[in-house]
């Protein structure tokens, strides 16, 4: 006989301002099965869940709801109270009156009674729900990172300096991502890549860390604590081993005008290429795309037309019929930190984005954005330092800043703010006059976003010491005449139209999620938003988790954010990643399936539908040994809980514990309209 | 058992009809979506019961038949976009299943408006509350499912389709012509008497 | 036919079979006959009488005829597509039954006839229409002599679905409450289904108790309206459901309806391959979803 406890939460005025809860309790306080109720303030809070601790001692109650906000927030918090008081935590459920009912209804009559619908379908579940023990699962003590930028390289080195293996897994051919391509960084003006190198090669030298570069994430398979995971090594053309990095190759490659994807397409680069002096692992890659040899192989030349790369090798490490190759590995947790890349300037777009056709489309030379700014002002760049605009190498006198270029519109770009460029605009203004005396910085901003510690005053600076001119309003168009940059805008505190004549505009483009996050993010079964950014567990309070218990999201594939930001989460990462492994089992959910073996025909559509292959075929046989039949059988350890082994057994032989047949009958009975 | 009755969705007190929904969602994408619905503080009908499963590909049409039994004028079912469910496969297995269950509900004359499927992620809280509007305003225009609920007496004798009913092929070669003649089915199997031969 | 008597005695004088599972005619017209003797096998005929659908005792829950032994079952393309099914869905061994499968021209309605019955569009099982299997594939042996194609009867099955999609969707309802108000629950639909092997179907499970089990309209509608989508991809269209229906319920109809939807948007048909992967517990990432916001 059911003797269930049922709480309503006023949450303050949340729900109490709409729902009459003590209304609802009053009408539940009848409810057949019911042996408790009342109302109170705050559930969740600690005297709330003593009241709940206290009703299962005194009214030896055998379930628990808790009519409140959503699951999704308290229901860990009120089974754990439940289980401080000895009953069985999977007996507590909690009926959603707050975001399904309290927050989005007006009406005080409408909401009380869907309120009370709500609370007793969930004590009619309740009456079904069976008391389970958690199931324990062994974890593999190894992370991997996807993503070799500043927050994947801080990950990796958290999790390894805490004594647990990483395998760090990177696209391109060296690590570092795109802080290795910025000049210096705000609000220190440190050199970037003097800051970020020592990073790059404690984590190549470290004892715990694997990396796999030029490599990509095939497959994940698997489940937290137990994720296999395939790592695409692509073909590199060098042997890893062999390469000491000594440079010879790509001295001696003919094919010396490919456009520098690292110098963000304002340098060039050879065919066999590492993509700029500091690369870690400083071992060469071989673009096959762009390469003489793999050119005329793919025309079907009978004699290589090149060779000198391999010529050139006095280690043999040179191999042109290397191809891709695939490794295993298994992990227990997943990090991604997988970065950024810019609005594109140019004309061919993404589906869905316009581009901006009045600033040309890129079309105009000098029309450059942020990263390539940062070559041009980088040491090591193509203009070794110098502010020399693309068309013709001159040194620009008047250079225009435009903010918010793809961000703040959601008409043809992304409605959110990219949160970095004001400050780096303001450093680009510095950078800028420090190099150009007599140089006029001219900004276009719609408000300056300057948060940070030290930011403020940052961008004060570049107004006040280094006279870069704010000027509040948009830029209409942008377009050359003669060799000069029009630039059309507006100010709005003086209400005027400015034109300006700049030698070179640089736009501050919005920051999106790598291309390829999509299919990543489906790779690691992780949901993501309608921009790409992949999805956190809870805005405010699990910031660096995903909904897929054991992957964790570190950085700007999560939403645009600075350096010091990501550093930040990615060590919170390794934090939750090492708490994860700081015990040798997990305690899991024991949402599994179960097989009613005296019904099951072992038909095994159940094995055939499950998405994790937990279901076996397992025979049954007599005391003779001889073979009866076989059925289906469900390992808890690999079962996920997703139920559609029980929705397409015919015969209904399969049941998930919390969602049952009876339990989801028992919700759709209550519903029914008794006149 | 009858709660608070001049309140309850199903019959207000100026007797409009107000239906009674019952909502199929999956935990992690529409329950969260729904959620996220609620943190916005986005208004919507308030005739809507949720009923949280762990995944569209535990929900069985049986569920819905049993809704309507128990007195549901109209249901959704609704969970992650393709690609994107958490348990990677449930929801391209609910896809088909609730396909054939559309088509079938449709060609035994259930009106499709009573059975609304949708994809909500968990980032859609404005697209929760579009589905429930627009399913709460049609179902309000096809009114109460009491056709349903009342076939437990229903008493409709096969005489009165004896009409409707009649084998025809004017052409017996089986000419497009002689079959629009009148769109009728054959019964040359099925006779009232029940003789299966 | 000689061929198939012929094949039957040898089967069981060398000991491959312990009975063949066939038809005999008989004072009630073609019936079933288990024949476990050479005399037995004799008897056996096919003729356009010989309408059962025999794949239903292969049924691993019919312990008298698994009790028999090694089987050699006589199948038409219907038959021999519901022996695959049964292979698809892991309820028989291959090796366990021996397959003889007959060309067939086409089955009357009748199987109580005293004499083989001449095929026209008024005898024709409207079922038989369009069949692709007319020389079953998933064969061990397959006698008889090839036969003209069918006639067309006076209404196809599709016919018949294409009338009532023709109808408004209240004309529909209307229609199909006053069949399913005719159903009494004999369950003989699915007693003789092949596709139906459920140790214990749905509609017996009483925790909870989902379709209701009273012959009230409303139950019975959740029997046929379930029974129909059980079947949704694994339905071989042999008729067999609606000519055992006591009630005269178009079952053959409904079911076609849904054979038609799984060709129509998974471009799957069932034939007699066990290889092949059933539409329901399969999926493509392209999958139709227009019905879905």
């Amino acid at each position: 006989m059911s003797r269930i406890g049922i709480f309503v939460c006023h949450c303050g005025e949340n729900i109490a301002r709409t729902v009459d809860v003590a209304a609802v309790a009053e009408a539940l306080r009848d409810h057949p099965g019911v042996a408790w109720s009342e109302d109170y303030k705050y559930m969740c809070s600690d005297p709330g869940q003593s009241l709940v601790r206290k009703a299962i001692e005194e009214h030896e109650l055998t379930g628990v709801v808790v009519a409140a906000c959503s699951p999704h927030m308290h229901e860990k918090t009120f089974r754990r109270a439940c289980a401080a008081a000895g009953l069985n935590p999977f007996m507590c459920e909690m009926a959603n009156i707050r975001e399904h009912c309290s927050w989005i209804h007006e009406d005080r009559d409408e909401a009380t009674a869907k309120a009370i619908d709500i609370a007793r379908t969930i004590v009619e579940k309740v009456k079904h729900n069976r008391p389970l023990e958690s199931i324990r699962i062994p974890v593999t003590k190894r992370a991997l990172v996807v993503g070799g930028g500043i927050a994947g390289i801080q990950a990796a080195l958290d999790i390894a300096d805490g004594g647990h293996e990483v395998v760090l897994v990177e696209k391109e051919a060296s690590i570092g991502g795109h802080m290795s391509q910025l000049s210096e960084t705000f609000p220190t003006l440190d050199c970037s890549q003097c800051i970020l190198t020592p990073r790059m090669v404690e984590a190549y030298q470290h004892p715990n860390i694997k990396l796999h570069t030029w490599s990509e994430v095939e497959s994940v398979d698997g489940y937290i604590g137990n994720f296999t995971v395939k790592v695409r090594k692509k073909a590199r053309s060098v042997d890893e081993d062999l390469c000491n990095g000594c440079g010879d190759c790509q001295a001696a490659c003919p094919a010396k005008k490919i456009p520098s994807e690292f110098e963000a397409g304002l340098g060039t680069r050879t065919a066999i290429y590492v993509p700029f002096p500091q690369a870690v692992p400083n071992i060469p890659v071989l673009d096959r795309q762009n390469c003489t040899l793999f050119k005329g192989r793919r025309k079907g030349l009978a004699k290589d037309a090149c060779g000198k790369c391999k010529e050139a090798c006095l280690r043999g490490a040179v191999d042109y019929d290397t191809e891709d190759t695939f490794v295993e590995e298994q992990v227990g947790a997943i990090v991604v930190a997988t970065g950024y890349g810019l609005y594109s300037i140019g004309r061919e777009q993404p589906e869905g984005l316009k581009g901006y056709g009045e600033y040309g489309y890129g079309e105009v030379p000098d029309v450059i954005d942020g990263l390539q700014f940062e070559r041009l002002a980088s040491a090591s760049g193509p203009t070794a330092g110098a502010i020399l605009r693309p068309s013709d190498g001159k040194e620009p006198k008047t250079v225009v800043f435009v903010h918010c270029v793809g961000s703040r519109d959601p008409e043809k770009g992304m409605s959110y703010c990219s949160k970095i460029c004001c400050m780096y605009n303001a450093k680009h203004a510095m950078l800028y006059k420090h190099k150009v005396h007599d140089g006029r910085a001219v900004a276009f901003y719609m408000d300056v976003r300057a948060a940070g510690k030290g930011y403020d005053e940052f961008s004060r600076r570049a107004i006040e010491e280094d006279e870069a001119e704010y000027i509040r309003g948009r830029v209409s168009r942008i377009f050359r005449e003669g060799d000069k940059v029009k630039v059309w805008g507006f100010d709005t505190l003086s209400g005027e139209q400015v034109v300006i004549d700049a030698d070179m505009v640089v736009l501050a483009t919005a920051m999106r999620p790598q291309a390829g996050a999509k299919e990543l993010a489906q790779k690691l079964n992780v949901s993501y938003d309608e921009h790409g950014f992949i999805n956190e567990a809870h805005p405010k309070l699990r910031p660096v988790e995903t909904n897929t218990a054991g992957v964790f999201v570190a950085g700007a594939c999560q939403a645009p954010r600075d350096i010091p930001d990501s550093v930040a989460m990615a060590s919170a990462t390794a934090a939750k990643v090492m708490s994860l492994f700081s015990a040798d089992e997990l305690e899991r959910e024991p949402a599994v399936a179960v097989v009613n073996e005296t019904t099951c025909i072992g038909c095994m559509s159940c094995e055939h539908v499950c998405p994790y292959g937990a279901v076996e075929v397992k025979e049954i046989r007599g005391r003779d040994g001889a073979l009866q039949r076989t059925v289906a059988s469900v390992n808890p350890g690999v079962c996920q809980g997703c139920g559609t082994c029980q929705a397409v057994c015919l015969s209904k032989s399969i049941e998930l514990e919390t969602f049952t047949d009876e339990q989801v009958y028992a919700e759709i009975n209550a519903l029914a309209a008794w006149d | 058992m009858s709660g608070t009755s001049e309140t309850r969705a199903g019959a207000t007190a100026g007797g409009d009809f107000e239906p009674r929904i019952t909502a199929f969602a999956c935990n992690w994408c529409t329950y969260t979506g729904a959620d996220l619905a609620g943190t916005s503080r986005l208004h919507m009908a308030s005739n809507v019961r949720i009923i949280r499963l762990p995944c569209t590909g535990r929900i069985d049409p049986l569920f819905v038949i049993k809704a309507f039994e128990r007195g549901a004028d109209g249901v959704i079912v609704s969970g992650c976009h393709p690609a994107d469910c958490h348990y990677t496969a449930g929801n391209y297995h609910a896809r088909r299943r609730f396909a054939v269950f559309h088509d079938l509900m449709g060609f035994v004359g259930v009106d499709p408006g009573r059975i609304t499927f949708s994809w909500v992620s968990a980032s859609e809280g404005a697209k929760w509350r579009n589905v429930v509007d627009e399913a709460v305003s049609k179902v309000r225009e096809l009114g109460p499912f009491t056709a349903y609920r009342g076939l437990i007496d229903h008493n409709v004798s096969a005489d009165h389709f004896e009409g409707l009913l009649t084998a025809v092929r004017a052409d017996p070669a089986g000419s497009e012509a002689g079959q629009t003649e009148a769109a009728q089915v054959g019964a040359a199997v099925v006779t009232d008497d029940g003789d299966p031969s | 036919m000689k061929e198939l008597r012929d094949l039957a005695r040898q089967l069981l004088t060398d000991g491959t079979v312990d009975v063949v599972v066939g038809w005999e005619d008989s004072p009630r017209g073609a019936r079933p006959i288990f024949a476990a003797t050479p005399d037995d096998a004799d008897k056996l005929i096919f003729d356009t009488r010989c309408l059962h659908n025999l794949a239903t005792y292969l049924n691993p829950r019919r312990k008298q005829v698994t009790d028999l032994g090694k089987l050699a079952l006589v199948v038409k393309g219907c038959d021999a597509k519901a022996v695959a099914g049964l292979l698809r869905e892991a309820q028989l061994d291959r090796d366990r039954v021996v397959l003889i499968g007959v060309r067939c021209g086409g089955v009357c309605e009748d199987s109580m006839a005293s004499e083989p019955v001449e095929l026209t569009p008024e005898t024709i099982a409207p079922r038989c229409f369009g069949c692709d299997n007319r020389e079953p594939h998933l064969v061990d042996h397959l006698v008889g002599d090839p036969l003209p194609e069918p006639p067309a009867p006076l209404l196809t099955l599709d016919e018949r679905v294409a009338a009532l999609d023709a109808l408004t969707p209240e004309e529909r309802w209307e229609y199909w409450t006053a069949q399913f108000d005719k159903c009494v629950r004999c369950y003989a639909c699915r007693q003789v289904c092949p596709m139906c092997v459920c140790e214990r179907c749905v509609a017996d499970k009483s925790r909870p108790q989902w379709i209701e089990t009273a012959s009230h309209p409303r139950g019975n509608f959740s029997w046929n309206v379930t029974r129909a989508l059980h079947l949704a991809g694994r339905c071989v269209g042999c008729g067999e459901c609606e000519r055992f229906c006591p009630a005269g319920i178009p079952l053959a109809t409904l079911n076609r309806k849904l054979q038609l939807v799984v060709e129509e948007r998974y471009a799957y048909r069932v034939a007699d391959d066990p290889e092949v992967t059933a539409p329901i517990g399969d999926f493509r990432l392209d999958d139709q979803q227009e019905f879905i916001k």
